[in-house]
């Protein structure tokens, strides 16, 4: 199947439809609460409550025996929460810092799901193929049912996020002051982590345990370098984010062999290194462009500078000289002495320049801060 | 005890050993993701590595791993370094996608690999004894055991070496560097140290739970010690308890090794956490609760030596006044009085002549606020704290 086959069978095959109605919506949640995971510090939150979902999954189907999806899941937040408590309390009340916090509860959460997975393996009755579905996360296996919990979840976040947004909002950039005008800090911070574990959560029968984390952050961290603005950059990560799962499905789709999870990740990845060159104001690209544009207006004035060193020696300002007693120390190119010409401040004829009343008044000024600067 | 399940024994202790002495320096230098990062990370490496190779355990394919795990920790660091995202942010980018590369290197190529990625990040240590190294003719013992005790006498060797220039650059970079030991240097080597112990304990272990056997005996001798080197002996110790005893649960449950190792890990852990002496949980909140109950005493204490007027001394008063709930000014006026630091006559409280002689001291402390703490002024009039 090709991309554009892809695409006709898009709307036909029910499928299909689904399950790229299935990336597209955890792709969009996961950029929303990603955001404030991104700004919040906690990026890494979301690869320890990954893996810390791993034994309440294991745990779930042990006591219930059911592959039921709802209730797995369940499990996975309820693990996942303690983990998440377990994490704060660690870095509150012992002198362990937040990575030790988090690897500790990523990898003691995981092993012990390990033992409690192979455990169930060899239990007698159990019919526990599937289990391990979530280790990677299996997009096919997203049924209507699956998809319709996401949207549910997704438009309750949604509501809450504007429900709770001023209050969002001032927690992320001024926790004190949050404090100091009596909002339950407490209340809005474990109400804003609950719903970044849900997601999590959800999104682990589709990309998986492992690369979750890069499902959370990708998108945020690509929507970051295009605004300043939290709204702005909230929507844009769930564009993002829903892009990515598209195209990941649409990718994986087309090709024989390829899993679902790594190819949206790879896809958001793609976003998040265009978003670091190309973006206007804070990419590296136009970052290096704006740099060597400063750094030539500076040579440009150093030699107004020097310029006006020489002619403020002679009774006439506009007395020629020669080009050849510029030096590139001052940054003299042919390029500067053109530019200068075009502004009008020097005039240059046989090799020889000269300055105009302009570019003299400019260069006594130079470093006159007092005056508007053109 | 059959010979394999000694040889299993034997791998996982020298993996336990080989993973806390790297450990306890990443935990240290707050660097503990990075192992995280790293075992994931290491899978591109390991998979093309396999194909040059084809085989898991040549030096070859470890240190291409280990190279693809270094280079992880300068990618993290250069996308840092623009400033963009956060270092959290940066390292949760970076080992999603070199994974992700990894699984499609796997799954592109899935009829000529007989690589499982479930393999490289769970491992299993039961398998291990199987893959025999033979020299010379002569079957010498497992092969993960000679490479796993190849790299922890490299890691004993190098930290006997270094131990005091390691030492010095975790707790101060500044002094180091004056010192002439190069913090990069040091910093890079061990990152690849760290790397190569991840590659070479993988496919014993799994990448996942090499993390655990990293960070884990690291943290629980951090809750104990303040000392390297009682942190560094209390972390292998950690580290081989867990190993000998989680074989024998997986044993007795039938279960994953490595699985059940991280599992004892994760108890031994939470139980220090909750119960060592002066850092665990318990011995805080019971801390915190003592000094909130002090402070409170030396308030009101300070409220007894500021009035005089009989209801401003008053016992009910204190609730009004104070604005203390009723069992907190019981505790209060209870330690106060158990250390004869004030008389209640028909409820109406005055301070002792070592009350005074108390007050007068802490109000000095407070005003000129010294460097001495307030604590052994404590000690010295309190026979009965909070």
């Amino acid at each position: 199947m090709t991309l554009s086959e892809y695409f006709e069978l898009l709307f036909t095959d029910y499928t299909l439809g689904t399950i790229t109605l299935g990336t597209a919506v955890l792709g969009a949640i996961c950029g929303m609460l990603g955001s404030f995971a991104v700004l919040r510090k906690q990026s890494l939150l979301g690869d320890a409550i990954s893996h810390a979902a791993l034994p309440g999954i294991a745990i779930a189907f042990l006591i219930t025996g059911t592959k039921d999806t709802n209730i797995l899941l369940l499990g996975a937040l309820i693990s996942g929460l303690i983990g998440t408590f377990w994490i704060r309390g660690m870095t509150h009340k012992t002198h362990l810092k937040s990575d030790t916090a988090l690897g500790l509860v990523l990898s003691l959460f995981f092993g012990f799901g390990m033992l409690l997975l192979t455990f169930i393996q060899k239990q007698p009755n159990a019919n526990q193929a599937g289990l391990d579905k979530y280790l990677f996360g299996q997009a096919a296996t997203l049924v209507k049912s699956d998809v319709t919990l996401m949207i549910i979840v997704t438009s309750i976040c949604l509501f809450v996020i504007l429900l709770f947004w001023k209050e969002f909002k001032l927690l992320l950039f001024d926790a004190d002051y949050t404090k100091t005008l009596g909002f339950n800090t407490k209340f809005i911070d474990i109400l804003i982590t609950f719903f970044i574990v849900l997601a999590i959560v959800l999104g682990l029968q589709t990309v998986g345990v492992i690369l979750m984390s890069a499902m959370l952050l990708a998108p945020a961290a690509a929507a970051r370098q295009w605004t300043n603005k939290l709204s702005v950059m909230i929507f844009l990560a769930a564009i993002f984010g829903a892009f990515s799962g598209v195209f990941g499905t649409a990718i994986s789709a087309s090709q024989n062999n390829l899993s679902t999870g790594p190819v949206i990740v790879l896809v958001a990845a793609v976003f998040v290194a265009f978003s670091f060159v190309f973006s206007p104001s804070r990419g590296l690209l136009f970052r290096q462009i704006r740099f060597l544009k400063n750094r030539r207006d500076l040579e440009l004035k150093k030699t107004l500078q020097f310029m006006y060193g020489i002619a403020k020696t002679h009774e006439n300002i506009s007395h020629p000289h020669a080009i050849r007693i510029l030096n590139n120390f001052h940054g003299f190119t042919r390029k500067t002495l053109q530019k200068l010409e075009h502004n009008g401040w020097i005039e240059i004829s046989n090799q020889q320049w000269s300055l105009t009343n302009k570019g003299f008044v400019e260069a006594e000024n130079l470093y006159n801060q007092l005056l508007e600067n053109d | 005890m059959t010979s394999p399940q000694i040889e299993i024994q034997l791998i996982a202790v020298v993996v336990a050993i080989a993973c806390a002495i790297p450990g306890v320096f990443l935990v240290l230098r707050k660097m503990a993701l990075i192992s995280d990062a790293i075992s994931h990370s290491i899978l591109p490496g390991i998979v093309i590595g396999f194909f040059i190779t084809h085989d898991l355990n040549s030096p070859l394919l470890i240190l291409l791993a280990a190279l693809t795990g270094v280079i992880t920790v300068i990618l993290v660091e250069a996308i840092q370094k623009t400033g963009l995202v956060k270092e959290d942010t940066a390292i949760g980018l970076v080992f999603p996608v070199l994974f992700s590369i990894g699984v499609i290197l796997i799954a592109k190529n899935a009829n000529d690999v007989h690589l499982d990625v479930d393999a490289v990040l769970l491992g299993e240590l039961a398998f291990a004894p199987f893959d025999r190294l033979i020299m010379f003719g002569a079957d010498v013992g497992p092969k993960s055991l000679w490479v796993m005790g190849v790299i922890l006498m490299s890691i004993v060797l190098l930290l006997i070496m270094f131990y005091k220039e390691l030492k010095v650059s975790t707790f101060d970079v500044g002094l180091s560097s004056a010192l002439g030991f190069s913090p990069v240097i040091l910093h890079y080597g061990l990152m690849s140290i760290s790397s190569i112990t991840v590659v070479g304990a993988f496919d014993a272990v799994g990448a996942i739970l090499v993390v655990a056997f990293m960070i884990a005996p690291a943290a629980t001798a951090y809750l104990l010690t303040s000392d390297l080197k009682k942190m560094l002996w209390l972390s292998i110790f950690f580290g081989v308890i867990a190993a000998i005893s989680g074989y024998w649960l997986a044993h007795l449950l039938d279960a994953s090794i490595s699985g059940s190792m991280t599992t004892v890990l994760g108890v031994i852990f939470l139980g220090t956490y909750l119960f060592a002496p002066n850092k665990g949980y318990f011995s805080v909140i019971y801390r915190q609760r003592q000094q909130r109950i002090e402070v409170s005493l030396l308030a009101f204490l300070l409220h007894l030596n500021n009035h005089t007027e009989e209801n401003e001394r008053h016992v009910k008063h204190l609730n009004e006044h104070i604005n203390w709930q009723k069992v907190q000014s019981t505790t209060v006026l209870e330690l106060a009085q158990k250390n004869n630091m004030i008389l209640i006559n028909d409820d109406i409280v005055s301070l002792t002549e070592k009350g005074k002689e108390f007050t007068t001291l802490a109000l000095e402390y407070i005003i000129t606020n010294k460097d001495d703490k307030i604590e052994h002024m404590k000690d010295d009039f309190f026979l009965f704290r909070g």
